[in-house]
């Protein structure tokens, strides 16, 4: 089938502002976004920048916005978005080229999270591992799933006004640490997201939860840290 | 260098959210009429005399109040939704369901509104 792609470009050497460019080329409706992406770029034009890397929707190289939606390239079929694609770089990042963003500002807010396992008990008198059940590891099964695309980030409209909101994958993030029952610094992240820009500018407009590729209810997440914000409890 | 983040208006309305981010939108919508309202309102109280009047004409006039309703009667069932769903986080799970609820109660109260507002307004 012929596919018609329109990709937003923006060359910073040449550019002062994006625009769009069309392609028309042929392929399978069992293709992905991102075998288009490829063949454009190894075919057409080579000038065409994207990020990618595994193509297995597992390190969330190539959030975009397809067809007005932030998703992955690689876990997008033709058949799913039809003959014809428009594909954008996701919203409120600056653009360095094409439908590559700065994701600095994103890993900003993500570092914020303190996003890393705090327990300075000294260790179990066998010296080996922490022990967890599978009632608590069960807590924060869902947060540990995030891969960090940014989709759900830029997909909020809160983040749009500012970048300063630490934003859905941030939180994600630190609901992963605050429900484990092994770390020691619940009270730590909490604090921090209870700032301004933490959690409550989240304003529940479930983009995040509709953008993530891997399902994960984000909403959910963030709810379930207001609550422990609010409450001081984490059950 | 690179283009700069700011997101418009009408980029963050393009963006092909669900069936919540229409909600979420419609929200805001609500508390800025209903912010129209209560200044024309205050407005109106402090001019007094012909300019009062006539800012009076303006948000009794049935059309302003069948647009005012809808702002006061879709932030208020939204906000339930919101408040409900923040008080109880494992209901997130049935949002979408917690949304078509919304519509539900939403829908025939407000054309019940409409009905007597545009009846009252024709029919005198």
């Amino acid at each position: 089938m012929e596919v018609t792609v329109k990709i937003f470009r923006y060359n910073p050497e040449k550019d002062q502002r994006g625009n769009y460019v069309t392609y028309k080329i042929e392929a399978d409706e069992n293709d992905r976004v991102l075998d288009v992406l490829e063949y454009i770029k190894g075919k057409t034009d080579g000038s065409l920048s994207f990020r990618r890397s595994c193509a297995h929707g597992v390190c969330g190289s190539d959030a975009m916005r397809i067809n007005g939606r932030n998703m992955l390239a690689c876990k997008v079929l033709i058949r799913d978005v039809g003959a014809n694609i428009t594909v954008e770089p996701i919203l409120g990042l600056k653009v360095k080229k094409d439908l590559i963003v700065d994701m600095e500002p994103f890993f900003d807010n993500y570092r914020k999270m303190l996003p890393y396992f705090i327990n300075e008990s000294p260790l179990p008198a066998d010296g080996r591992e922490r022990l967890q059940s599978p009632e608590h590891r069960a807590r924060f099964d869902e947060t540990t799933k995030c891969i960090l695309c940014a989709a759900c980030t830029t997909s909020c409209p809160s983040f749009w006004a500012s970048d300063e909101y630490y934003g859905p994958a941030a939180i994600v993030t630190a609901h992963r640490f605050i429900f484990d029952s092994r770390d020691e610094a619940a009270d730590k992240r909490l604090q921090v997201l209870a700032e301004t820009d933490g959690i409550a500018r989240c304003h529940t407009a479930y983009n995040c939860t509709e953008a993530c590729p891997r399902e994960i209810k984000i909403t959910k997440a963030i709810g379930e840290v207001k609550l422990a914000i609010i409450t001081g409890k984490l059950d | 260098m690179g283009l700069k983040r700011n997101v418009s208006l009408s980029t963050g309305l393009r963006y092909k959210g669900q069936g919540p981010m229409l909600t979420f939108i419609l929200h805001r919508i609500g508390g800025l009429g209903m912010a129209l309202f209560i200044t024309i309102h205050i407005l109106a109280s402090f001019l007094g005399g012909k300019g009062g009047a006539f800012v009076n004409s303006i948000y009794e006039n049935w059309v302003f109040q069948i647009v005012i309703f809808f702002c006061v009667l879709f932030h208020a069932i939204n906000g339930l939704r919101i408040t409900i769903l923040d008080l109880f986080p494992k209901l997130i799970d049935h949002h979408r369901e917690a949304i078509w609820i919304e519509w539900a109660v939403f829908i025939p109260v407000y054309s019940i509104c409409v009905f007597v507002i545009v009846n009252t307004a024709l029919g005198g």
